[in-house]
């Protein structure tokens, strides 16, 4: 355990400085730089802005600086806007994203899975075709369609939401639906594959032999090995939800740090871009790290360090 | 019952076992895709869209950048006001059109602007000479009045307050945008855009992962390792954020940038997804005959391995159009798809947005054919995995 | 004196297919008393698993018992409901199955899996089942019990497995234990030690088996009386001597005669059975081993043969038992 842990964080870091050092590469060979602007600055005021932001040194150096910031988690500042650091950027945004995301998690995992299991074990039954046509339509209607589509129909037509914001409760409703939308539709129908196939399995047919109780069957000798594909699929979920929020908190208008990332992107504001990648990659690669220890308790036929 | 029943007969075993016809692997998948309705309808529906984005728009009397100034945010269908024997159409944003009783725009009326009577909100337009009154003045106090129209129109004394009847837009079937854009000629021009998007990034990251993973599943050992450390390098952060580093790094949605950032990441799955059949292909016995007899590499590869792992191979493909439809619109719709003029339903889509509440129609045909073509895909792949199962052939 | 276990009387079993209905039990009846180790022999798809799913009453949809009566002690287990059944299945009637690669959950301790159904159908403590589950265990001939039940089921090999499965099966003290195929999945020198095992703990705990099995060995090894099927129906009843020795039917000669021997020469070929079995979605309306039979007759295409007593319990199922039959030799003496 301790030795796959140590051997994960190490790949980590090498994956860290492999992804700050791609993106460094990339914002920094954008000919124009983050000052160029249709008004020309005069050369004067572009060079000390320059010398400012150490823009004069070599590239390598300037990476190593950043590296070095990185190491004190500084992401350094923002260029487009004054006087804001990146840290500054993400703190603000982190409250609003971090409540919609973890809402919706909670959502995609307390509903996908037991509609998943519903729905296997009255396959082919109304129910069943019920919830597999939802979930199909989730899976394809893209987010930024349903989240207008709120908009335009909870909060405009019928007035039942506030089309923006998180000053009320139920101003989460949409951004949680948008946000949990394709996950929880994909969740559920894992879940019913995954179900259908473990009810086949002959260990299944064993606990029912053993007078096994069918809630017990499949509440625990089933769900336990059902459960292990879904846990798998929680990584690229959690991707989903990171990358769903640029749409979804732009939608609604949410000051998280989805849409701080986009309004970077259009302002081209490179060390935002970089800094919030660089945080959302570590982020992502903490949260797969957490699930593939889940996955190797649930499973005791992985053992810690074999890879996959 | 008769004695002569107990004579021995014989048997000639030859009646025992039933013979079925042989059928081919892709005469058998097709035969049981054709046996799933849904699959089929999305095939369909695959074919009328392309049908849609390629031949639509030759059809069209407009092209996909053409702006016509004074049809602007005209919607699909028309509510027409009947004041003697005109018909009048008065948009959102308080444009005044003739409109044949069917449906068909004739002209924009033209607004007096020295007549404008701002305060009371009482517009006057002039058609060949003759006053017609807009006057939305009531909408000011709506509930006060208890009136059930926002506004009347009067024209040669008459004062129409309710629509008489609703008509298709026969000039523009979808309405127009804001810049008086013709969307179905735009919704069919984003077709060719998405789906030329979608299939040449499938078919580049299909080329790429299925050689990179056959090599990686092929060759084992440390080139094994080295190259699926690669691909879990670039797995271990979300691939639609490299998609978007790649487009910032652009500078600019240019068709060829979008493929380019499109196919340069999403290859890694297809290659985890080869290389998984390939190892498990490579020790049977086919393959160890092969190399007995010294087929080279590449070719043990291309004509033995690739083919027999040719059925996940396509389920994923059918299953990597969409979310390549899907990225791509992501990415339009966070301002880094295609530049304009050109659009794909992604752009439609963003574009729309802003207008949302008082032109929601822009939204919805792209939205439409976004969410349509995406869940006829996902119907084809869904289709085609059951098809090419081994474990359900019969 | 009454000691019938299990009586079951015409049982009729079929899986209602989209192609159409599978006919895989046509009219099965048999009596297993206490202490009976019954064996019933036949090729794949002859009905014989079908038949111990159908006692057990875990035969799934599309499945379904169409007809007949299973009678456990005196009590007619077709009328019984699902909770009914789950209380009577691992306490009076338990299964063991073929595979134990896949027959044990492989996500759950064997601890856990055991105490699980020792505490369902036992009111004890956690306590007293893990020391009933250690004793089983070494019961069965796992060694270390008290550490190997900590295990789970990847860690153990396929004879250790059907042991642990043996072992949660007996845990209960069942009066009868199905058996299907319990050592087809083992090795040769396994198989005999599982066959021992089966052998000794019913012995010891007073429990009937109905034993499930291809292999005419494994029968010859353990069981007292054997049932022969074919197409869903027997084919021949009897004891040991009278199947091995006083072979009453046809089908039963032929398996018998596809064994390799050790008493044969070294240059006789085996004698497969010619054919193959019949398609129970359109089950023959004779005796459904006419298409095959070497002796068949034109009764035999027509009307299914009924069991010709033979005495002592030894029944065929054979027209060539019927007074009108010609002569063959070996099939009619003693026939009536």
């Amino acid at each position: 355990m301790k030795k796959y842990l140590i051997s994960r964080v190490f790949s980590m870091l090498v994956t860290i400085i492999l992804i700050t050092a791609l993106t460094f590469a990339m914002m920094h060979s954008i000919p124009g730089g983050p000052f160029t602007r249709e008004k020309a600055i005069p050369d004067e005021i572009l060079r000390q802005l320059n010398a400012k932001y150490n823009l004069d040194d070599p590239l390598i150096i300037q990476y190593l600086d950043y590296m070095k910031r990185l190491i004190r988690f500084d992401l350094g500042p923002s260029f487009s806007k004054v006087g804001v650091s990146v840290n500054d950027i993400i703190v603000a945004g982190m409250p609003a994203s971090a409540r919609i995301g973890l809402l919706a998690s909670i959502v995609i995992i307390v509903l996908g899975i037991p509609l998943g299991i519903i729905s296997a074990l009255k396959q082919n039954k109304p129910i069943d075709y019920l919830v597999m046509f939802m979930a199909t339509l989730g899976i394809t209607i893209p987010s930024f369609v349903v989240a207008t589509l709120i908009i335009y129909f909870f909060a405009g037509k019928l007035g039942w939401l506030p089309s923006y914001g998180l000053a009320t409760p139920l101003g989460y409703v949409g951004p949680v639906i948008a946000l949990s939308g394709f996950s929880l539709s994909f969740v559920s129908r894992l879940t019913r594959s995954s179900m259908l196939e473990v009810m086949r399995q002959d260990y299944i047919r064993t606990a029912r032999a053993n007078g096994i109780r069918e809630l017990s069957v499949i509440g625990w000798h089933a769900m336990k090995n059902a459960l292990i594909p879904v846990v798998t699929y929680l990584g690229p979920m959690i991707a989903a939800i990171l990358t769903g929020s640029f749409v979804v908190e732009r939608i609604f208008a949410i000051p998280g740090i989805g849409r701080y990332f986009v309004d970077s992107v259009s302002n081209r504001d490179y060390t935002t871009i970089m800094g919030v990648t660089v945080f959302y990659a570590v982020f992502y690669m903490i949260m797969v790290l957490l699930v593939d220890i889940a996955y190797v308790l649930i499973d005791p036929r992985i053992k810690f360090g074999s890879e996959n | 019952m008769s004695d002569n029943k107990f004579q021995f007969t014989g048997n000639t075993y030859s009646d025992v076992e039933t013979a079925r016809p042989s059928l081919t692997y892709w005469q058998d998948a097709w035969r049981r895709l054709k046996k799933n309705k849904l699959s089929m309808a999305g095939l369909i529906v695959i074919f009328l869209i392309l049908l849609f984005g390629i031949v639509g728009p030759m059809f069209s009397p407009y092209s996909y950048s053409e702006q016509i100034n004074k049809y602007k945010n005209l919607p699909p269908s028309l509510s027409l006001y009947k004041l003697g024997d005109i018909y009048l159409y008065s948009s959102n944003d308080y444009n005044l059109f003739l409109v044949e009783g069917n449906g068909r725009v004739i002209d924009k009326i033209e607004l007096d602007r020295s007549r404008r009577d701002i305060p009371n909100k009482i517009y006057t337009y002039v058609l060949n000479g003759e006053d017609i009154k807009l006057n939305f003045s009531y909408k000011m106090l709506p509930a006060a009045q208890r009136l059930d129209y926002d506004f009347t129109l009067e024209y040669r004394g008459e004062i129409a307050t309710q629509p008489d009847r609703t008509r298709p837009n026969i000039l523009f079937p979808f309405g127009t945008d804001d810049l008086g854009r013709d969307l179905l000629t735009r919704v069919m021009y984003g077709a060719r855009i998405s789906l030329l998007v979608a299939f040449i990034a499938t078919v580049v990251n299909l080329f790429i992962g299925v050689i990179y993973g056959s090599i990686s599943g092929y060759e084992g050992g440390r080139v094994d390792d080295i190259m699926m450390r690669i691909v879990d390098i670039i797995n271990s952060v979300p691939l639609t954020l490299y998609v978007i580093l790649l487009m910032v790094w652009f500078r600019g949605g240019g068709l060829i940038n979008i493929i380019i950032a499109l196919s340069s990441v999403f290859w890694v799955n297809e290659a985890r997804l080869v290389r998984g059949q390939v190892l498990s292909l490579k020790e049977q016995e086919f393959v160890l005959a092969a190399r007995i007899i010294g087929v080279p590499k590449m070719k043990i590869i291309l004509r033995h391995l690739i083919p027999n792992a040719i059925g996940p191979i396509i389920v994923s493909m059918a299953m990597m159009i969409p979310s390549a439809i899907f990225t791509e619109s992501f990415l339009s719709f966070i301002g880094l798809g295609v530049s304009a003029p050109q659009s794909s339903w992604g752009t439609l889509a963003n574009n729309a947005l802003s207008g949302l509440t008082t032109y929601p129609y822009q939204l919805f045909f792209p939205a439409m054919a976004i969410a349509l073509t995406l869940l006829a895909f996902n119907f084809i792949g869904d289709g085609l995995r059951d098809a090419l199962d081994p474990r359900l052939r019969k | 004196m009454n000691d019938t276990i299990l009586e079951v009387r015409d049982l009729k079993t079929s899986f209602f297919t989209h192609l159409g209905e599978v006919q895989a039990v046509r009219g099965l009846s048999f009596v297993l008393n206490k202490g009976d180790i019954l064996g019933i022999v036949g090729e794949s798809g002859s009905g014989k698993s079908v038949t111990a799913l159908s006692v057990m009453k875990l035969i799934e949809t599309p499945g379904k018992i169409k007809a007949g009566e299973i009678l456990f002690k005196n009590e007619n287990l077709t009328n019984y409901s699902h909770s009914q059944m789950s209380d009577i299945r691992g306490k009076e009637i338990a299964m063991i199955f073929q595979d134990p690669m896949t027959s044990l959950n492989p996500v759950i301790s064997i601890k856990e899996q055991m105490i699980e159904v020792i505490r369902r159908h036992q009111k004890v403590t956690r306590k007293q089942a893990l020391e009933r589950a250690i004793q089983m265990l070494k019961l069965v001939g796992i060694p270390e019990p008290e550490k190997r039940i900590h295990a789970y089921p990847h860690q153990f090999s396929g004879g250790m497995r059907q042991r642990a499965m043996i072992a949660t099966a007996l845990s209960c003290n069942p009066r009868l234990l199905i058996a299907d195929e319990p050592t087809t999945a083992l090795d040769v020198t396994i198989q005999a030690q599982i066959i021992d095992i089966m052998k000794d703990i019913t012995q010891k705990l007073d429990t009937s088996i109905i034993l499930i099995t291809h292999d005419l060995g494994v029968i010859a090894e353990l069981c007292t009386k054997i049932i022969v099927m074919y197409g869903g129906m027997a084919m021949e009843k009897g004891n040991i001597d009278d199947i091995f020795y006083a072979t009453a039917h046809p089908y039963t000669r032929g398996l018998l005669k596809s064994l390799p021997r050790m008493d044969r020469k070294a240059h006789d070929r085996l004698n497969p059975i010619k054919g193959s079995p019949p398609d129970l979605m359109k089950p023959p309306a004779g005796c459904p081993f006419a298409p095959r039979c070497e002796h068949v007759m034109q009764i035999c295409k027509e009307e299914a043969p009924a069991l010709y007593d033979l005495g002592n319990g030894h029944e065929s199922a054979c027209w060539l038992r019927d007074e009108r039959a010609p002569a063959v030799e070996n099939y009619n003496k003693g026939g009536r």
